[in-house]
């Protein structure tokens, strides 16, 4: 297992659209071996695969307290179950401090491939709903940021390249 | 995606309410589960609720019809309530941000009472002050009970008290001196741009200004210092251990003042007692830091005869197991994890490891009970209940220390008050058995 680099934002690499994965190998379980460790470590409550710079369609999610309910999703689709709005204060490990108000559909389905390439579905509300509807959104290189006014979005942007140049 | 750190101190805040554990136990488990440029926050959101909790309770029992069935809305209001009255977090991100963290522990039902008390909270800001502010639990920021008690015992004292017991605590350091003098410490401190000054009694103490995080103390991994309260430092100078002696420290955990005694007199033969092998694993830690060695000894302090070899100490110390009502400043959680009840029990308790341990003192030998309470229930009067019992047991307790008067003569022993930027609230009585 490995940690790997996390992206921050404005990295345009969190900008590509991930593509899908045509067979499950597996690299691709080591690499949700990997996200999974990355993920925990940051510490956060989900990651994407874009994230870490592997423009692929993969992300990880486990919201629970302790670790116990780890998710891996390959190819993930999301279907809106329940058109009315859920407001949640976002944030995200490519933008490391920052917390902002997005609004997503409430319950969705999502479909897609486990780790052994096979298929399944799962029903989220809440939370996880929201989680899993953020990190498929890295996956079309959309950030949360993208749903806040271009005037906060700047501000951060700026505030987290100062921060960048600081370390480098 | 990163987890709502508002969310997290909820959880803790709960289970200070529920009194499932103290904020030292649960606070580093939390900041594990957050990044860490949020560590502070979540550190001053759980400190300070649990700080202000007695008055932030009176608020939200003014503003709510009742008290709401889960643990953890309570404490989502008090969080809430903290922020608005006692941070410079903007009100509506205090309100908005607090109900998002209710969303997150899946709370979706309760945002619309948060959102309403906290909205009158705001609204109603200075008129709920007004009527409070004749309340005694209100303005001492300490639970009624804590109120009435440091109220009676210290009459002229008791405002003194409260204040020291809600500021922020000074951060003091123990200088090994054993490995460099205080004031060549002091010089390290000032070539690093620390201010620092050395503390009144204390001859190895000294004061930072502003407190920083132990990895910016020149030389803390090698043991040059420790951190530890001036009141905490005059224990090793009551018990004065000679060269070689055989010593006891009773209830050793976390093992500052084992540390202490055997800077102070490195030839002593020391045994650290702690009832949890947990609590040893630190005394173990901070004694390899400092480049120590002492016998540890996991046991009940109360009932040797499973421990005791049958040898005499020279001198013992026992820091007795109290309400530590004297740091509260430093566990503000104190204010909600102690009850009016305990504190005949812990009495009972410090009377019974005061009588056990005597009978490991030699003839001739001495004995300093300690305790970080501010209650003569537990300070004075066990003391002076036992030498009442006790024919070869006598009060000794110097009214100088370092050649300073250092605190309030008690009919038994001394007090030390908790003090602004001063040491903690401490209680000594010096016990010197007849030959």
């Amino acid at each position: 297992m490995a940690k790997l680099e996390i992206l921050e934002f404005p990295d345009p690499r969190l900008r590509e659209v991930a593509k899908p994965v045509a067979e499950v190998t597996d690299a691709h379980r080591q690499l949700l071996d990997d996200m999974f460790e990355t993920m925990y470590a940051a510490p956060g409550i989900g990651l994407a695969a874009i994230q870490v710079n592997v423009q692929e369609r993969i992300v990880v999610v486990d919201i629970s307290e302790d670790g116990s309910e780890p998710l891996g999703f390959i190819n993930p689709e999301i279907e809106v179950l329940e058109e009315e709005i859920h407001q949640y204060d976002e944030g995200c490990l490519s933008v490391p401090g920052f917390y902002e108000t997005v609004e997503r559909p409430r319950k969705v389905r999502i479909k897609a491939l486990d780790r052994n390439g096979e298929p399944f579905a799962i029903e989220a509300e809440g939370l996880l709903a929201v989680c899993i509807q953020h990190e498929v959104d890295h996956l079309d290189g959309k950030l949360f940021v993208d749903y806040i006014s271009p005037l906060k979005r700047n501000r951060i942007r700026s505030k987290l390249e100062k921060s960048q140049r600081r370390r480098a | 995606m990163s987890r709502d750190v508002r969310a997290e101190a909820a959880r803790i805040i709960a289970a200070l309410l529920e009194e499932q554990g103290s904020l030292a136990r649960l606070l580093p488990k939390a900041e594990d589960k957050v990044e860490e440029r949020d560590r502070a926050l979540l550190r001053e959101l759980c400190y300070g609720s649990a700080r202000y909790a007695p008055r932030l309770q009176l608020i939200a029992a003014k503003l709510l019809r009742r008290k709401p069935g889960d643990t953890l809305v309570s404490a989502l209001i008090l969080l809430g309530l903290y922020q608005l009255e006692y941070t410079r977090i903007p009100d509506h991100a205090a309100i908005s941000a607090t109900v998002n963290a209710a969303r997150s522990l899946g709370l979706d039902r309760a945002t619309g009472v948060i959102n309403g008390v906290l909205r009158n909270a705001l609204r109603n800001s200075e008129q709920l002050q007004r009527k409070l502010s004749g309340n005694p639990q209100f303005s001492s920021i300490h639970p009624a009970w804590l109120q009435q008690r440091i109220k009676a015992a210290w009459p002229d004292r008791a405002s003194g008290i409260f204040r020291a017991n809600n500021a922020n605590p000074p951060m003091t350091l123990r200088v090994n001196t054993c490995k460099i003098s205080r004031a060549d410490y002091l010089q390290q401190l000032a070539e690093t741009g620390l201010s620092a000054e050395p503390c009144p009694v204390s001859p190895v103490g000294i004061t930072l200004v502003e407190p920083v995080s132990v990895g910016a103390l020149p030389g803390f991994t090698e043991g040059l210092v420790s951190v530890q309260d001036e009141s905490a430092q005059l224990a090793a100078l009551l018990l004065n251990p000679l060269p070689g002696e055989k010593v006891l420290d009773a209830c050793a955990a976390p093992g500052g003042k084992s540390c202490h005694l055997l800077e102070q007199q490195p030839t002593i033969e020391l045994s650290a007692l702690d009832i949890e092998e947990n609590r040893l694993d630190r005394v173990r830690e901070n004694l390899d830091r400092c480049g120590l060695s002492a016998q540890l000894i996991c046991a009940d302090a109360s009932a040797p005869e499973a421990w005791w070899d049958g040898q005499q100490f020279d001198r013992i110390l026992l820091d007795a197991p109290c309400s530590a009502t004297g740091v509260i400043r430093r566990n503000p959680d104190i204010k909600l994890l102690r009850r009016d009840e305990d504190i005949a029990e812990l009495a009972r308790l410090q009377g019974e490891i005061l009588r056990s341990s005597w009978g490991l003192l030699k003839p001739g030998g001495s004995l300093v009970y300690a305790t970080c309470s501010v209650l003569p229930t537990e300070n004075s009067e066990v003391v002076a209940a036992f030498i009442a019992e006790t024919v070869d047991a006598s009060d000794n307790t110097p009214e100088l220390l370092n050649g300073k008067s250092w605190g309030e003569k008690q009919p038994v022993g001394i007090q030390l008050l908790p003090q602004n930027s001063g040491g903690d609230g401490f209680y000594y009585a010096l016990l010197s058995k007849a030959e």
